[in-house]
C-alpha cells in the first residue's frame, strides 16, 4: 500500500474493505470477504508482482485504482495511445520519475508503463494488447 | 435440416425456427458496471461513431454493428464484454444480491460469472469453478479484465464439488449446444441422439450436486443451450423431490414453457449413431414424464427473439 501512496499519491484508503493475499511472487486484492474454505486456484484480482527488486503493479490493478494517482501518471494522446497497445516502446519526453507509471488515454486508464530516461515501455499483458490496424472504429479519431 | 425435425411438434412456427437457423446470430455486448456506468459508455461509443441498439429485456446489453467487438478499446480496457444476448439470461435468472455467496459450477470462460460479479457489485462472494485446466487462463483473463474482484476460482470435479452451503448456485451445464447453430453450424450435424443421452448423465450429477450445496430456500439455476429435453427437461426431472421449479419469465423476452413430457422414437433415432458403447442398451422407450411442473422452465427460440437458442430452469430447495 505504502507504494501506492509514496509513488502514485494513491491513498491507502482506496484499499479500504478489500482483501490482500500473498501466493509466490504475487500479491492478489479481494473485495470478498470471507469465501468459503476451499482449495482455491485464485482469489481476486492480481495486485502486483513482487518478483522483480521493485514491486510490480499489474495493469489489472492500475485500471481499476490507477485512476486515483495524482503523481507518475500520463494521459496519452491518439498516436501514443496506439503504440502503447501494440506493446511498443517509444521516446516521451514527460514529467514521470524512472520507474512504474499509470498510462491513460481518453480517461481510461490503459494499464502499466515502465518510464526510464525518456523512454516509455509498454508493459499489457499480451492478451491485452492490440495492434493498431485492428482497433475497430473510431477510438482513435483526432484528439479529444 | 434433419437434427432439427425432432423438434417440430414443440417449436411454434417451425419453418421460421429453421430458417432463423441460417441467419448469423446479432453481435451482442454486455456493459460491465464494474468498472463504467452505462451513460459514459453509451456516450464513448456515440463519440466514436460505433453504432448499437438496445435489446428491450436487458439495459446492459447491446447489439453492436461490428463483426470484432473485441477489437473495441472499450472491450480491451473491460468496459464491455463480448457475450451472447440469451446467454445473459442465467445471470438474471439466477438474482444474485450483492453480499451473498454465490457459486458458479461450471464456471469458464466466465461470462456469466462476471456477470453475477457484476451485479453483486463486487459485494459479497462468487466461487467459479472450472475442472478443465486448460479452461482456466480464460476464466481468470475475463475476472481479471472485467475487474471481477469478489470471484475466488476452484478446480474441483462438479460432482464432487466439497460440501458448503451456497445462497445461489449456477449450473451451467456442458451440453450438445444446438442453440449455437446460429454461431457453428456444424454442431448440428454433429448431434446425435447418443451424444445427448451420454451428457445427460454428466448434467443430472452436477444439478444433483448443485441442489446439495444450497441453502434450503436458495435458488438453483440450471441452464443449458441446447433443444434437446433429454439434457434439459429430463435432467431437471431427477430432482423434483428436493426442490420447487418456479417459473421463469423475463419481461420483454419470449419463451416457450418447458415440456411436460417428450415422445420421441428412440429406436429410430438411435439408427443414426454408431451402435457401440453400453449407451445403446440404456433405453428405447417411446415417451418421457417428466412432471406438470416442468413447465414452469423457459425455453428460447433463435426465431423467437432473435438469439441463439438456450433453456433456463429455475429451481428453489426445499
Amino acid at each position: 500500500m505504502e507504494l501506492w501512496r509514496s509513488r502514485f499519491g494513491i491513498p491507502s484508503e482506496a484499499f479500504e474493505g478489500y482483501a490482500f493475499h500473498r501466493r509466490g511472487h504475487n500479491v492478489w486484492i479481494s473485495s470478498s470477504a470471507e469465501p468459503p474454505d476451499l482449495r482455491y486456484e485464485t482469489i481476486g484480482v492480481r495486485f502486483m508482482s513482487t518478483k522483480g527488486k521493485v514491486w510490480k503493479p499489474t495493469t489489472s490493478a492500475l485500471q481499476l485504482f490507477g485512476g486515483r494517482a495524482t503523481k507518475n501518471a500520463i494521459d496519452l494522446d491518439p498516436d501514443q495511445a496506439k503504440m502503447f497497445l501494440a506493446g511498443e516502446s517509444q521516446n516521451l519526453d514527460a514529467d514521470l520519475e524512472n520507474g512504474y507509471v499509470v498510462v491513460s488515454y481518453r480517461g481510461m486508464v490503459l494499464g502499466c508503463g515502465l518510464y526510464s530516461r525518456g523512454e516509455l515501455v509498454s508493459q499489457l499483458p499480451k492478451e491485452r494488447r492490440i495492434m493498431s490496424d485492428k482497433i475497430e472504429n473510431g477510438s482513435f479519431k483526432g484528439d479529444r | 435440416m434433419v437434427h432439427l425435425e425432432r423438434y417440430r411438434d414443440i417449436v411454434p412456427d417451425f419453418e421460421s425456427f429453421v430458417e432463423s437457423i441460417h441467419r448469423p446470430l446479432p453481435v451482442t455486448v454486455r456493459i460491465n458496471t464494474l468498472k463504467t456506468d452505462r451513460d459514459d459508455l453509451l456516450r464513448r461509443l456515440s463519440e466514436e461513431g460505433v453504432r448499437y441498439r438496445f435489446v428491450y429485456w436487458n439495459p446492459l446489453c447491446l447489439r453492436i454493428d461490428l463483426e470484432k467487438p473485441g477489437n473495441l478499446i472499450e472491450c480491451l480496457m473491460g468496459y464491455l464484454h463480448v457475450q451472447e444476448e440469451i446467454s445473459m439470461v442465467s445471470a438474471v435468472v439466477l438474482d444474485p444480491r450483492p453480499g451473498e455467496s454465490v457459486l458458479d459450477l461450471c464456471a469458464a470462460p466466465g461470462s456469466k460469472t462476471t456477470q453475477i460479479s457484476q451485479m453483486m457489485e463486487n459485494r459479497g462472494s462468487v466461487v467459479a469453478n472450472e475442472p478443465a485446466v486448460n479452461r482456466i487462463p480464460s476464466l481468470r483473463s475475463n475476472c481479471e479484465r472485467l475487474g471481477a474482484m469478489n470471484v475466488a476460482v476452484t478446480r474441483y470435479d462438479g460432482r464432487l464439488f466439497p460440501r458448503h452451503r451456497f445462497d445461489r448456485v449456477l449450473i451451467d451445464a456442458p451440453c450438445t449446444g444446438q442453440g449455437m447453430a446460429r454461431k457453428d453450424p456444424s454442431v448440428l450435424s454433429r448431434w446425435c441422439l447418443k451424444r445427448s443421452l451420454g451428457i445427460q448423465r454428466l448434467q443430472q450429477s452436477l444439478l444433483r450436486r448443485g441442489v446439495e450445496l444450497t441453502r434450503p430456500g436458495g435458488t438453483i439455476v440450471y441452464s443449458t443451450c441446447t433443444f434437446a429435453p433429454e439434457e434439459n427437461e429430463a435432467v431437471v426431472s431427477t430432482v423434483l423431490d428436493r426442490v420447487w421449479v418456479e417459473t421463469v419469465s423475463v419481461p420483454g423476452l419470449k419463451n416457450m414453457p418447458g415440456l411436460t413430457r417428450w415422445d420421441s422414437d428412440y429406436g429410430d433415432e438411435l439408427e443414426g449413431c454408431a451402435r457401440t458403447g453400453p449407451l445403446f442398451t440404456l433405453r428405447q422407450e417411446a415417451s418421457s414424464d417428466y412432471g406438470d411442473e416442468l413447465e414452469g422452465c423457459a425455453r428460447y427460440y433463435p426465431h423467437q427473439n432473435d438469439t441463439g437458442g438456450f433453456f433456463v430452469a429455475k429451481l428453489i430447495k426445499k
